[in-house]
């Protein structure tokens, strides 16, 4: 059996995605993803979608060459686009059931 | 192999400065980003186009890339790297690009392959990069959230063979934890692409998505059930049997309800570990699809003798 978990250390980001420190305190510091767990930036614990997150904004920032803030703005939007459709797809559905 | 005019995907000219070419590169990544264009074919069109600007925004590479260029490089026999072609000296050998897309053979052909620094560690044996991860979309039926269950996973990994790159077919059992919720995802350590030198595996991971159920909706941990009643059930009141994900059970409708009234059945929802939801039974009343005469005779009857308008609101 294959063991599945639902978090991952900041020191596998470091050690094992070869993620820099740096960029990993900026895209907490900017808000972009939060710890579930750590006093400090070496003990910090990230849940997986997290992780997911924090990818992408490293991505844009690497790929757009664009700042934090604007990463930032660029990865709220996209949740928002998430969430948007999301409920769009669940408002639907209830509807469909309602005509 | 095919020739990339970098010029032509940058749709910038050959005399194009590096302000231009920055301006047409960020035009265009952020209409092709895979991060924010799910279009199928989007990725690769970005790849390409990342692919130029690595070549475009360097000056010793752009003039490397112009020489051979000019030397017949768009010809219709495909491209073959001259003889004796060397790659530049100061050219750091990547073969990915900033977040570390691969690049085409023409690309790797011309300047050579190696590793990119955002996923790469180097070492005094020399280069490691981890293993690319991938992601698996797991369709999960509401009824499976209510308990830890088994499911096998069936994916492929590319694996590099020299150059050469094969797809191994992998099978895993999966313990998928009671309460799983739809766009969670799921962390399988190791389980994807082999690394390079030192590098670990990649990571799987798996994409939760909760497939719509034929009678019930999914709001946060609440389930939401749509039922049907007669105009006379809703006026009267009357005792139905409802499903709920683990069976049937036997529910009140009071007199007088109204549609679109919720009653909340606590406890019938999805649960996980910490939370249980409950299950809301929205009332939709249905009006019988005919009427024979016995019956319009009875609307009639109601409509003489009740004193009630629904459009009050639209009077004034």
């Amino acid at each position: 059996m294959t063991e599945a978990t639902f978090q991952i250390t900041v020191r596998e980001l470091y050690t094992v995605e070869y993620i820099n420190p740096e960029v990993v305190t900026s895209v907490v510091e900017f808000g972009i993803v939060q710890p579930i767990d750590g006093n400090n930036a070496n003990d910090w614990i990230f849940d997986t979608n997290s992780v997911h997150w924090l990818k992408k904004a490293i991505r844009l920032y690497l790929d757009l060459e664009i700042d934090w803030v604007a990463v930032c703005m660029v990865i709220d939007l996209l949740r928002q686009k998430d969430q948007l459709q999301r409920e769009n797809a669940q408002l639907t559905a209830q509807l469909q059931r309602f005509i | 192999m095919e020739f990339k005019d970098y010029y032509d995907i940058l749709g910038v000219r050959e005399d194009a400065g590096l302000k231009d070419i920055k301006k047409a590169y960020r035009k265009l990544a952020l209409t092709y980003h895979p991060d924010m264009n799910p279009d199928k074919g989007a990725e690769d069109k970005f790849k390409e186009v990342a692919e130029a600007y690595e070549v475009l925004k360097d000056t010793e590479r752009r003039a490397e890339y112009d020489e051979l260029r000019r030397h017949g490089g768009a010809s219709n026999d495909g491209f073959e790297p001259p003889p004796g072609w060397q790659q530049s000296a100061g050219f750091n050998g990547s073969s990915r690009g900033a977040s570390g897309q691969d690049f085409s053979d023409f690309f790797n052909s011309v300047f050579g392959g190696g590793f990119n620094q955002s996923h790469q560690s180097s070492s005094n044996d020399g280069f490691s990069f981890k293993g690319q991860d991938a992601e698996i979309e797991v369709p999960i039926f509401l009824e499976d959230t209510l308990a830890q269950h088994t499911r096998k996973i069936e994916y492929s990994i590319p694996v590099y063979e020299g150059q050469q790159i094969k797809h191994i077919n992998k099978t895993l059992n999966v313990k998928i934890p009671m309460g799983v919720s739809d766009g969670e995802r799921i962390r399988l350590k190791g389980q994807a692409g082999p690394g390079q030198g030192k590098g670990a595996n990649g990571d799987i991971y798996l994409h939760i998505r909760l497939v719509p159920h034929p009678l019930f909706d999914v709001e946060g941990h609440n389930l939401i059930l749509t039922l049907p009643v007669t105009p006379w059930e809703a006026a009267l009141g009357a005792k139905v049997t409802v499903p709920t994900l683990t069976g049937k059970i036997n529910l009140t409708v009071a007199p007088n309800s109204q549609a679109g009234q919720k009653l909340r059945i606590k406890g019938k929802g999805l649960k996980n570990k910490t939370v249980t939801g409950d299950l809301l039974v929205v009332l939709k009343i249905v009006m019988p699809q005919t009427n024979n005469e016995d019956t319009n005779k009875l609307w009639q009857q109601l409509a003489d003798t009740t004193d009630f308008n629904p459009r009050t609101e639209w009077s004034s």
